[in-house]
């Protein structure tokens, strides 16, 4: 060993695994994006039918919630990985269908934003209960419809509230996605779990993704600060 | 105007619509000139798969399976999956086969269905240089030994070094074992005697560690080699694979790629 760290091994073309690396990194941030969507759409009716739902329907989300968050997310993409590609496609069997192939990709999303989801309609049920009842009230006065409500009231008012919760959230998706390198799934983690071990440079390809998740982590916030502004654009700055 | 353009809009219909048939009939020509998805263990495992830089799998057992697909006609994609998982990746048609070192179990053929052997190849103990280690369960005894999870080797260590007093210790992949071994939290690993013999030819495995020695046969565990894995029930498959490993070592072609790799016959007895 001519050098502590080799960093040619970094290079973006063969022999260099930097392009591989950030490949990974790309479809770990895809399957973050795609996941925490999907979990922002499931809370999001989550929270409404949790607040203004049936009896039924209450039950069900509260089931959701609670099997959801109580499962670790090893298990539940280890669960949803293997048993449910091969229940679907017994259902689909069933029903004279040939077996569709769930990619590694759409399994990742699917996962993290059914997890996402889950906690998502607690952070966003505890946002929309912190909006003022009168502001609801008087909306209503005014004459708009429920959807009106929602739209111009409801989701503008809860959004300061939510968005810490919902930041919070993001990170860990983006780190969540690392789990789906027990499914053999090329994201970051295996990527560089495959490029330390294939150069035996374990110290140089660990430390390169964590600074890789680092960067995504300081961008996240940059952005997430905007939005935050945004949101708290009418609030007075209490400190 | 308008009737014009509805004039081409229909031709172009039209035009798309014997494209997507004759797409649709040549989709299906490819299928039935089947794409196989060769399942292999996401994790380097030298010399027989191990990823390269440009994400290319490479070793002895990717040449294997190139030629085996040629022989057979199937047009074979590699892919990785964890090697925990591989087995259920085969069953929920994941993967159509798997070519990844894995030996011809009783336990395994309760699940799934194999190719005849296509290697075989001893199995052995390394462990930290100096040592006093021998492959006997009297010679671990009180060490640390270090298998691969879910492997021939973690079933044969279970059996017959744990009663003797070695502590197992299992690992995801073969490569964090090697790397446990030479970080000193491990006394020895047990593994294929080519897979440690590749270790120990890295700078690494020459610093730290060497040879302890074969571990005795026992074909109950071991198995009688490593075969192509195959779901139940798929003869036909499994007929075109051992055609095709019978004729690559027929005509040559086996004995070509291993020269690359090997100085001896990795095919075995």
């Amino acid at each position: 060993m001519d050098s502590f760290v080799n960093w040619s091994l970094l290079a973006l073309s063969a022999p260099g695994w930097g392009g591989l690396l950030l490949q990974g990194f790309l479809h770990s941030i895809e399957i973050a994006l795609g996941g925490y969507a999907l979990g922002l759409l499931l809370g999001i009716g989550g929270a409404f039918g949790k607040l203004y739902g049936g009896p039924v329907l209450r039950d069900l989300l509260e089931c959701y919630t609670t099997i959801v968050r109580a499962v670790p997310e090893l298990v539940l993409i280890l669960l949803l990985y293997y048993a449910g590609t091969d229940l679907l496609n017994q259902l689909l069997g069933l029903l004279g269908l040939g077996a569709v192939d769930i990619s590694g990709l759409m399994a990742g999303i699917f996962v993290i934003g059914v997890v996402q989801g889950a906690y998502s309609t607690e952070v966003l049920r505890g946002a929309i209960k912190a909006v003022p009842a009168g502001q609801i009230e008087a909306a209503r006065a005014y004459g708009m419809s429920p959807a009106k409500v929602l739209r111009r009231i409801t989701l503008p008012a809860m959004l300061p509230y939510a968005i810490p919760g919902l930041s919070n959230l993001w990170l860990i998706a983006t780190k969540d996605t690392a789990l789906l390198a027990v499914v053999g799934f090329a994201e970051l983690t295996l990527v560089t779990r495959q490029a330390a071990g294939a150069t035996k440079a374990y110290f140089l390809f660990f430390c390169a993704a964590g600074a890789l998740y680092l960067a995504l982590t300081l961008v996240s916030n940059l952005i997430i600060g905007f939005i935050e502004r945004h949101a708290r654009r009418c609030f007075v700055e209490q400190r | 105007m308008l009737n014009n353009h509805k004039g081409n809009s229909m031709k172009k219909t039209l035009k798309l619509l014997a494209l997507t048939a004759a797409l649709a009939v040549t989709g299906a020509a490819a299928s039935s000139a089947e794409t196989v998805k060769v399942g292999i263990a996401a994790e380097p495992y030298p010399p027989f798969t191990s990823p390269d830089a440009n994400g290319n799998w490479e070793g002895w057992e990717i040449e294997f399976m190139k030629a085996v697909c040629a022989e057979a006609k199937l047009d074979c994609v590699v892919t990785p999956v964890a090697w925990d998982g591989i087995i259920p990746a085969l069953t929920a048609k994941k993967i159509d086969m798997i070519i990844g070192s894995m030996s011809i179990t009783e336990e395994r053929l309760k699940t799934i269905d194999f190719s005849d052997k296509y290697y075989n190849t001893p199995t052995g103990v390394i462990g930290t240089k100096g040592e006093d280690i021998k492959p006997t369960p009297e010679g671990l005894a009180g060490k640390t030994l270090g298998v691969q999870v879910s492997t021939v080797h973690q079933a044969y260590a279970t059996k017959h070094f744990a009663p003797a007093g070695v502590e197992i210790k299992e690992y995801q992949t073969q490569d964090e074992a090697n790397q446990d071994l030479a970080a000193g939290r491990l006394d020895a690993v047990q593994a294929d005697a080519i897979a440690l013999d590749a270790f120990l030819q890295s700078d690494q495995g020459k610093a730290c560690c060497d040879y302890k020695g074969d571990v005795a046969p026992d074909v109950d565990v071991l198995g009688p080699g490593v075969g192509v894995g195959l779901r139940k029930g798929e003869a036909e498959l499994k007929e075109k694979i051992n055609a095709a490993i019978q004729a690559i070592r027929e005509n040559g072609t086996y004995e070509a790629f291993s020269k690359k790799y090997f100085d001896f016959d990795i095919y075995g007895g």
